[in-house]
């Protein structure tokens, strides 16, 4: 019966803050629709311009700081879908 | 609560697509690996199999040493186990 009253409470205790997250998420992380796929070809254009044009060179520490993180975020992912694909956390289970 | 921020479609498809590809490369490289490691866990139990092959010989050598005393021209008279 414990388990029973712990399994409410991680429910009750998890509620709303799992209807926080997915107010966030269901903005922030869906994956990009149809229509966006080009904007994103557009944007990485636009870096590629402006790294040929050397007005990367211009950019703040404050604006290169915030680009690192943000891809540094984007690698986890790619590490992320590596552990999906392979099966496990750590290693390679061989 | 802070309203969600509005994230810029190149950093979405840049996340979803890093996804994707890490799972296809976890993917292939586990399949890479996965002979290897099976070779590499066959030549280890050969191995153990000898080397156990081996122990149990070398005990048994032992064994049988153990009651009889290797003769030197010295030691021939002596009292057993002197």
């Amino acid at each position: 019966m414990a388990s029973v009253s712990s399994l409410v409470a991680a429910v009750t205790y998890s509620k709303p803050r799992l209807a926080t997250f997915w107010h966030y998420a269901r903005v922030e992380l869906v994956p990009p629709s149809p229509a966006e796929i080009p904007k994103a070809i557009e944007g990485a254009t636009n870096i590629m311009k402006a790294f040929q044009s050397g007005r990367l060179g211009q950019t703040t520490v404050k604006d290169a700081f915030r680009n690192g993180l943000v891809a540094t975020e984007v690698m986890m992912w790619f590490y992320i879908g590596e552990c999906i694909g392979k099966g496990g956390i750590v290693g390679y289970d061989v | 609560m802070v309203p969600p921020v509005a994230v810029s479609p190149l950093i979405k498809t840049a996340r979803w697509s890093a996804l994707f590809l890490g799972m296809f490369y976890g993917k292939q490289r586990f399949e890479y690996l996965k002979p290897i490691g099976a070779e590499e866990r066959r030549i280890e139990e050969a191995e153990k199999k000898a080397r156990e092959e081996q122990e149990r010989i070398d005990k048994q050598l032992a064994e049988g040493n153990q009651d009889t005393q290797i003769l030197t021209p010295s030691s021939i008279g002596d009292e057993p186990g002197a």
